[in-house]
């Protein structure tokens, strides 16, 4: 990079067309204050960093007072919380869960084993970085945070989220190609999802000039047509599930 | 009453029910707090969710049937308002009466189970599989308690059930000239609102919220402006028939929360009943408890 030149440069998507409405901007900042104000959040308890979260969740620490409370489903969430390690094949079902999401959908990284692999640093199976696969919002690192600092992040994502400058969810759109690259780096190619990401961020204008690239076509060679989960009556013989 | 007038009241009366149903909410989830030695949500909270849920970027439908399903939900329940008097507004409460009442408090149920249906989850088939069976379990004892007030007062209609009530004083209210049947339908209240102990249905740990599961965005605002209106109805139609309605808007607002929080407050102190055991439980004691009331009152 001895340029200029030479630096990348990443383009933002084209803003939108100015609205008529004189009380829009009014509108955007009483909705991001909302979004701030209410954060239904999925806890994906990986590691030993969930220990931490009863405690700031209930009488001592009592998130609720902040408008924050835990939901169980991906469909209700907002915040996605992975506290600790992802091991590789954790990681599958951490993606799989936040494609399911609905925007704007905020990631947390809890513990050091998010941020950089922790002291699973040497470990073959776990994924060292969070944010190459998911976009990540708040780091929270310690091993672990104590549930003062869990809620020092939370906080700082709320304001965030009021300054309305937490949107790292349409960076997953728009920069759809790189972390499915590091998504196949891990899985193999023909890793997919059952959830169209391209076609969603064609539908709500959030596509960016890399959403497609080389990585997304390999998806589209291996795209294989969705089947409904087979419901069985007999509980004992559940059918093995992928 | 002039049809402009009508049209206004038809109008009101849901928003003044979803606003007071707000509070209930923010009381329901105050009281929880205070029970668990917390702080509890701001004032605003049941506001923000809302505002939060609808403002989603990304809508997830998995369907005609599905938006329908919602559409069902609440609008059963803002066609319920129309019918139950407040205080200075009738509506159309002299005309449908409180069998039609009791007939479009049970729509919102089969309405999510429409919604519930086309998305194809387990966990809400189950869900809304056993919300539809506690349905069954607390409408018997509330049915009987319905017919027993309609029974003592000779009417169905509420607009002259509250009357009667209020020109007898505190002696003529239903609680006190029915005591027995006031504690099957506090009962069967319990029951409608689905709170702890008889919340197999939506029980997040074991079937992530049941019925909610493929819920996101703006059908999950529908849900909670929905439960804002389930509490307002439980509540106000309780009053109305036990407690002699609203003599005026602060009587009848402090008589409708007085009533919500004794359920809600029990709420937090029990676990759940599985299914079977809560149709027994319901079959069992509020459906007995009715009878002997009903005895009594046809005496």
């Amino acid at each position: 990079m001895s340029t200029l030149k030479d630096i990348p440069v990443r383009y933002e998507a084209e803003e939108a067309p100015a609205r008529s409405n004189p009380l829009a901007n009014v509108f955007d900042e009483f909705m991001n204050f909302c979004r701030s104000r209410s954060l239904f959040m999925l806890h994906y308890c990986t590691g030993c960093g969930a220990i931490e979260l009863p405690p700031a969740m209930t009488s001592r620490f009592d998130m609720e007072r902040l408008g924050i409370q835990p939901m169980v489903t991906p469909r209700q969430a907002d915040i996605l919380l992975v506290t600790g390690y992802v091991s590789v094949k954790t990681l599958k079902r951490v993606i799989l869960t936040y494609e399911q999401m609905a925007s704007p959908k905020y990631v947390v990284g809890i513990c050091s084993c998010t941020v950089n692999g922790g002291m699973y640093w040497q470990s073959y199976a776990t994924a060292k970085k969070l944010n190459d696969y998911l976009p990540v919002d708040v780091y929270i690192a310690g091993c672990m945070p104590r549930p003062e600092a869990v809620i020092e992040g939370l906080r700082k994502l709320q304001a965030n989220i009021a300054a309305g400058t937490s949107d790292n969810w349409k960076d997953y759109y728009q920069r759809y190609d790189h972390y499915l690259a590091n998504q196949q780096r891990l899985f193999g190619e023909t890793w997919q999802t059952p959830t169209d990401v391209i076609g969603e961020a064609k539908r709500y204008g959030v596509i960016g000039p890399e959403t497609e690239g080389e990585h997304t076509r390999l998806l589209g060679q291996h795209k294989q047509p969705l089947e409904p989960l087979r419901m069985t009556l007999n509980a004992g013989k559940l059918e093995r599930m992928e | 009453m002039s049809l402009a007038e009508l049209l206004l009241e038809l109008l009101v009366m849901p928003l003044v029910a979803f606003v007071i149903g707000l509070g209930m909410v923010l009381m329901m989830r105050r009281i929880g707090a205070r029970l668990q030695r917390r702080v509890g949500p701001p004032f605003f909270q049941p506001l923000y969710d809302i505002v939060k849920l609808y403002g989603k970027r990304t809508q997830t439908s998995h369907g005609l049937v599905h938006d329908i399903g919602i559409v069902m939900a609440v609008g059963g329940y803002v066609a319920a308002e129309t019918l139950l008097p407040m205080p200075g507004m009738n509506g159309i409460a002299e005309k449908g009466g409180l069998i039609t009442l009791v007939y479009l408090m049970m729509v919102p149920s089969l309405g999510m189970a429409l919604g519930v249906g086309q998305c194809a989850n387990p966990n809400g088939s189950i869900g809304i599989g056993r919300a539809l069976t506690a349905m069954l379990a607390y409408d018997v004892p509330f049915v009987i308690v319905v017919f027993g007030v309609a029974f003592h007062f000779g009417s169905t209609n509420l607009v002259s059930i509250i009357e009667l009530q209020q020109a007898a004083g505190i002696a003529g209210w239903g609680a006190v000239q029915m005591p027995l049947l006031a504690i099957a339908g506090l009962f069967a209240l319990h029951g409608m609102l689905g709170k702890q102990p008889f919340e197999i249905y939506i029980a997040p740990a074991e079937i992530a919220t049941g019925p909610m599961v493929e819920m996101s965005g703006k059908f999950m605002g529908g849900l909670f402006v929905m439960q804002s209106f389930q509490l307002y109805t439980a509540s106000a139609l309780y009053v109305t028939l036990f407690l002699g309605g609203g003599e005026n808007w602060l009587f009848f607002i402090v008589k409708c929360f007085a009533v919500l929080a004794i359920p809600v407050s029990l709420a937090f102190l029990f676990p759940r009943y599985r299914t079977e055991d809560l149709v027994r439980v319901f079959w069992k004691w509020p459906v007995m408890i009715g009878l002997i009331g009903l005895a009594f009152v046809m005496r």
